[in-house]
């Protein structure tokens, strides 16, 4: 189980486990984890995903970070376009895209599961791997 | 800095790039960013009855059918800059003819009210930095004004506002349906689900006037508690305010007079049309009415709105700027285009060009043209091309003026 | 469970709401006349419920009916719906069937239909006649 949560956290890399890709018997649960491990590719470090079909880009992800608040007062804190040269999200062909998830509170080994994002999108674009 | 057209926001921060013939933008929403991403896509080319011509025979054929008519109606314009909007009014006055915009089905008459004082309001800067409960009212921001929320309203930070929209702010969204707004009424927050605004309106009177409320005898009196704890709260009105008062104006005037001797509670109309609060100004200013005016009559009346003069057959010529009334006006009204003198000035191609007989194709305002405009809250916003054109509303209008 | 009835019946009559929406706006302005702006617009939203109990699902394609003027529509479902009643975006398909009485909202019939939505060009054809 510690590997599964390794895996999971990306800590560890689902090929490490030679026994399941070296060994023809495995191959059903090989196919089936490999399904079940796609969303993570396109989540972030942070385990932040973006579903951009669904965003209108009303941009409330982006000016209720706390993040954006205490770096970019001027700017996204007062609800405008980050000024910051790399805000952890941006409107970009608007949608709002991850330019920088180093600076997420999530982000990290003293990480806090930090949700103002999700939270403030009707539309549920935003979502977090762990639920 | 660009300016976005998409909406009455007026976003005066986009970031504009082209690079390698690809345009990128940056901080616009959907709708927005759309508009400069799709500048190229499904535009107008000058037709005349129809078939395809050059600009001039088309301008020419134009300016045949205004000089010709006897009665000319130019509606749209909220769409266009002032700059263009003062030739189209010179336009009509020097032909005696009827000017009519969008908000005579929109929100003309709240604008009208705020203009001559009845209705008190601010602007958007000081909503983000002062207001505490905000309430979205009939209207759905999420889609029809995507950054209205996160740019002025429940979380931004403000002066008085520090410490963002948990403890500083309380939103109240009223609409029919739950939509998308209604959607963020978590803590700090009441969705009111209404079938009758003026129930409701009634239902706030009563606790204003210290009685128990027929409805939400709960929710009710918490709201007006909670405008209470602070000495500004603003309303944002849309359609469906509009169309659930029936045309029971005084009624909410009253309404909110009652209120304000409570507490401070502003209004400002939440249209989508961006520069519709511009063009009712210049009206306001030249004739003291906002729209559905007659230069002929010399005066504003319900008969002089675009919809009536076509139901009516008042006229035998409609200018058509930036709008497209195929799209946008019921059916019964609509039709009548297809019977008199369409004349269609459009960046892109309508529905309505498709029945005109001439369609002139301009330029995108914000994109191709620049100008000033005016927000929904009555602050003036500049706009700079990022590809200028040089045949624009405002080079047609001067042109169709020429022979008037 | 209860029983079905509605799935047996041909007709109902539904609370139209129009509202906006972000999606159908880009479409508009990238092209009224592209397929994209036809399946933006010519939907109704309803949720899942309401589907449920009146016997619709996600794609069927139903006919909404007022004054005698129809018009197909796909379904969609979506939480944004009203209750009771069902959601259509802003677009020359409501304008078909508004007037200024009833702009925002108004009541019409409801049912199953075969075929494919309909074309704005078929419409703007009834304003030729």
């Amino acid at each position: 189980m510690a590997f599964a949560f390794k895996v999971v956290n990306r800590e560890r890399q689902i090929e490490e486990c030679t026994p399941l890709f070296e060994e023809d018997r495995y191959k059903k649960q090989r196919e089936e984890l490999l399904k079940l491990l796609e969303p993570l590719k396109k989540a972030t470090e942070t385990g932040l995903i973006v579903n951009e079909e669904k965003c209108v880009g009303c941009a409330n992800c982006i000016v209720v970070c706390p993040v954006h608040v205490a770096e970019d007062p001027k700017g996204a804190g007062i609800g405008r376009g980050p000024t910051i040269e790399n805000p952890i999200l941006r409107l970009e062909n608007g949608v709002v895209k991850v330019v920088n998830m180093h600076l997420c509170r999530r982000y990290g080994k003293n990480r806090i599961l930090c949700v103002a994002c999700r939270e403030n999108c009707p539309s549920d674009a935003i979502s977090f791997l762990e639920g | 800095m660009f300016t976005c057209p998409g909406c009455s926001c007026l976003c005066d921060d986009i970031v504009v790039g082209t690079e390698n013939g690809k345009i990128s933008i940056k901080n616009a929403c959907r709708r927005g960013a759309g508009i400069f991403l799709n500048y190229n896509t499904s535009r107008t080319k000058p037709k005349v009855n129809g078939k395809e011509t050059d600009f001039d025979k088309a301008l020419e054929k134009a300016q045949e059918l205004i000089q010709e008519s006897k009665n000319l109606a130019i509606y749209g314009l909220d769409t266009i800059t002032l700059e263009a909007q003062k030739i189209a009014i010179k336009l009509a006055e020097k032909k005696e003819a009827f000017i009519d915009d969008n908000s005579s089905f929109c929100l003309g008459d709240f604008v009208e009210m705020i203009l001559r004082g009845e209705l008190p309001t601010a602007t958007f800067d000081d909503v983000r930095d002062y207001a505490y409960v905000i309430v979205y009212w009939g209207v759905d921001p999420y889609h029809s004004l995507s950054r209205h929320l996160s740019r002025f309203s429940y979380y931004p930070r403000g002066k008085k506002r520090q410490r963002g929209y948990e403890e500083d702010r309380f939103l109240v969204v009223i609409d029919v349906r739950k939509t998308h707004t209604a959607m963020l009424c978590k803590k700090n927050a009441k969705f009111f689900e209404v079938q009758d605004d003026i129930e409701l309106i009634n239902a706030f009177n009563q606790v204003l006037d210290g009685k128990v409320p027929s409805i939400f005898t709960r929710d009710i009196p918490r709201v007006i508690k909670e405008m209470e704890k602070s000495d500004f709260n603003v309303i944002f009105g849309g359609l469906g305010l509009k169309y659930g008062l029936k045309g029971n104006y005084d009624l909410f005037k009253e309404f909110m007079r009652k209120f304000n001797t409570k507490t401070n509670v502003y209004f400002i109309p939440a249209g989508c049309h961006p520069n519709m609060r511009g063009f009712n100004e210049l009206m306001f200013e030249k004739t003291g009415n906002v729209n559905k005016y007659s230069f002929r009559d010399g005066k504003s009346s319900e008969d002089f709105a675009f919809y009536n003069l076509l139901k009516n057959d008042s006229i035998d010529t409609a200018l058509i700027i930036g709008t497209d009334p195929l799209n946008s006006l019921p059916f019964e009204y609509a039709k009548k285009l297809a019977k008199i003198n369409t004349i269609v000035v459009d960046p892109r191609m309508s529905f309505t060009s498709k029945i005109a007989s001439v369609v002139l194709p301009s330029a995108i305002s914000g994109v191709e043209a620049g100008g000033t405009m005016v927000r929904s809250d009555g602050v003036k916003v500049e706009l700079k091309p990022v590809f200028e054109r040089e045949i624009n509303d405002e080079f047609i209008l001067k042109r169709l003026l020429e022979v008037v | 469970m209860p029983l079905q009835l509605a799935k047996f019946l041909k007709k109902m009559t539904v609370d139209v709401v129009v509202g906006r929406s972000s999606f159908q706006a880009e479409a508009a302005d990238r092209g009224k006349f592209s397929e994209d702006f036809i399946e933006k617009s010519a939907v109704v939203y309803m949720k899942e419920d309401f589907a449920k109990i009146n016997g619709f699902k996600e794609g069927d394609i139903v006919k909404l009916t007022r004054k005698g003027k129809s018009i197909n529509l796909r379904v969609a479902i979506a939480d944004f719906a009203p209750n009771e009643g069902i959601f259509i975006p802003n677009s020359i398909y409501a304008s078909y069937l508004s007037d200024f009485d009833s702009f925002k909202r108004f009541k019409a019939s409801l049912e199953p239909a075969d075929g494919d939505v309909t074309k704005p060009e078929e419409i703007i054809q009834k304003m030729l006649k």
